[in-house]
């Protein structure tokens, strides 16, 4: 899940590379403000997750960022064409899905997907057979979509976002509603989409787990405005503003003396001590992943026993409940 | 130009692929059928209209014209309302293609629906009263038919027009269809009411039936003309129009 969808610093600081930009962008009805000031950024081929807990304006964002909600200030640009001045020339960048995928029940799958080949210049039958196929769905396309189950019409959703070949994916809780096997595949279909056809991907969620498995970097926002941006990567959580440290890791050592292994790693400069407990004989220290094989020499050559090494994560919920205010989540 | 025929097919073929589509066809051939051989059974043999006549009457209001109003009305009360109720609506909007030229590919293809009935009611006729009565021309001519379908048309743009702004107002099907009925019912009732009054003049309902300037008609007021009429009713139209496209391009579709 992380490999190439890790993206270092480096990479996101390359100007030429972004594909989406929500610069400032408020909704305000009724003297409330739904989102407020938002501003993020979507590079190539990222999985970027918007996360908040339910009515945090991640339906709101979604929406004006694919014209469908007018903004009340700031704008969004795609490619460099803004949503505001040249809607047509921003959102043929853009492949949607806005909530639960909505076809004319009545038709086809074929004919539903004929119906936006239409919409766009330049889609010719063969673009057709391939997204029907990277979906999945060559055996279904000439059922009535009212006998698709969910799943199907999530994959047909994805298919007419793909069509028009976007540089991003928008979706808005694509697996709503999914069984755990459905929900498995969307995020199978999101990663190989963007690993196969380089594109980047926006999708919401109120669920972190969900999140975890499939972005390479979260926005968490909370009652409209931006809480945090992160960066998952390999070993949990780094922070990606400041880009601090991301292998260090933290573990907890269980031993037969935590008092004379607290003495013997205090010695060691590499080595911080975050915590010991005398009474379970555990000590937890944050080291670099690299400098474990010393410390555990070091305990070894001092006769400390050493019964268990376990790396501490705080996961990604845990700081989302820090961050939302804990009970506010689903 | 090519891609705004493609969006007319479109929203055609929305209208055609559903299996309901050729009920408004078959309620007017069995409509038209009937009266024909009605009046074929029962009328005096003197009495006989020839094919001609019996289209003309077949097209004047109190004819076939309200049925066939309604019906377009029940086509294209969906037009817009259907992609809300639906959902269809966020697809259909976050294309390469302004709001605009989708709610304009809409409207065409509305025209197109009431034209293909009023032409299709106009086989029908031709045929009916053709095979029965034959088509020797007595008091109706070529002309007259062609004026008389001319109005009915007329008739059912205006309320076709009116009911697509309403749908656009409300996204709501039913309400949709049941305001068109409605208005196509007051009509007569408020130009009555109305009659006393010299705004009457203007109101759209004593504007919407041409047919009265055909011969033998009376306009509801005197001195109306059918330039003055025309007029009126482009006024009407541009304002119902210019609603709905401001409506559907600035709202917010949630
Ligand atoms: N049209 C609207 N009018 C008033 N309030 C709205 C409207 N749309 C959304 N809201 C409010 O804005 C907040 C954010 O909603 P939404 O974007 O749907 O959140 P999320 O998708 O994160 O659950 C909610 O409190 C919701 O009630
Ligand atoms: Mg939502």
């Amino acid at each position: 899940m992380n490999g190439p969808f890790v993206k270092g610093p480096i990479e996101q600081d390359n100007t030429d590379s972004i594909v989406l930009s929500v610069q400032g962008v408020t909704k305000r009805i009724k003297n409330r403000n739904i989102v407020d000031k938002l501003s993020f950024e979507i590079h190539k081929g990222e999985i970027v997750g918007l996360l908040g807990p339910n009515g945090a304006g991640k339906t709101t964002t979604i929406r004006m960022i694919v014209g469908l909600i007018g903004m009340t200030e700031g704008d969004v640009i795609v490619k460099g064409k803004s949503v505001r001045k040249d809607f047509a020339g921003a959102i043929a960048h853009v492949g949607g899905i806005i909530e639960n995928p909505e076809f004319y029940p009545y038709m086809t799958g074929y004919d539903n997907l004929k119906q936006y080949q239409r919409m766009t210049e330049g889609i010719t039958e063969e673009r057709i057979r391939t997204v029907t196929k990277l979906v999945g769905l060559e055996d279904a396309m000439r059922k009535k979509v009212k006998a698709y189950s969910l799943g199907m019409r999530q994959r047909l959703g994805i298919a007419q976002a793909l069509l028009h070949e976007p540089s991003i994916l928008i979706l808005d809780e694509p697996t709503n509603g999914l069984d755990p096997a459905g929900i498995r595949e969307m995020r199978d279909y999101l990663k190989r989409i963007a690993s196969e056809e380089g594109i980047s991907v926006l999708v919401s969620s109120h669920l972190l787990s969900e999140m975890e498995l499939m972005c390479s970097r979260v926005v968490v926002i909370q009652e409209g405005k931006l809480v945090t941006m992160r960066t998952l990567g390999a070993s949990g959580i780094s922070d990606a503003s400041t880009g601090a440290e991301p292998e260090r890791v933290h573990v907890t050592l269980r031993v037969d003396d935590a008092a004379a292994a607290k003495s013997r790693l205090a010695r060691m400069e590499e080595i911080r001590i975050l915590n010991v407990s005398e009474e379970s004989n555990e000590i937890t220290v944050s080291v670099r992943d690299a400098y474990i094989p010393r410390m555990v020499g070091a305990l070894g050559s001092e006769g400390i026993g050493l019964y268990r090494i376990e790396e501490i994560k705080e996961s990604l919920e845990d700081e989302f409940l820090k961050w939302t205010g804990g009970n506010r989540i689903a | 130009m090519l891609s705004f025929g493609k969006l007319v097919t479109n929203e055609w073929l929305k209208m055609y692929k559903k299996r309901s589509f050729f009920i408004p066809y078959a309620a007017i051939a069995v409509v038209i059928g009937l009266v024909a051989y009605m009046m074929k059974s029962f009328s005096l043999s003197d009495g006989m209209p020839s094919g001609l006549e019996f289209t003309a009457g077949m097209f004047s209001k109190n004819g076939m014209g309200q049925l066939l109003t309604f019906l377009a009305i029940i086509g294209t009360a969906g037009s817009v309302a259907k992609e809300h109720s639906l959902g269809t609506i966020k697809l259909l909007l976050i294309r390469a293609q302004s709001r605009g030229k989708i709610l304009a590919a809409k409207y065409v293809s509305v025209l197109a629906y009431i034209l293909s009935l009023s032409l299709f009611a106009l086989a029908v006729s031709l045929l009916a009263g053709g095979l029965l009565f034959g088509f020797q021309a007595r008091e109706a001519g070529w002309e007259d038919v062609t004026l008389t379908v001319l109005a009915q048309l007329a008739y059912s743009l205006i309320y076709v027009t009116v009911t697509f702004m309403i749908g656009v107002f409300t996204r709501s099907t039913g309400a949709t269809i049941g305001v068109g009925m409605i208005l196509v019912l007051l009509e007569s009732l408020v130009v009555g009411l109305l009659s006393r009054y010299d705004i009457i003049k203007y109101v759209l309902f004593t504007n919407v039936d041409l047919s009265v300037y055909l011969e033998g008609g009376i306009p509801p007021v005197q001195g109306m003309t059918p330039a003055f009429s025309l007029i009126v009713l482009a006024v009407y139209m541009i304002l119902f129009l210019g609603a709905s496209f401001v409506t559907f391009k600035k709202r917010d579709v949630a």
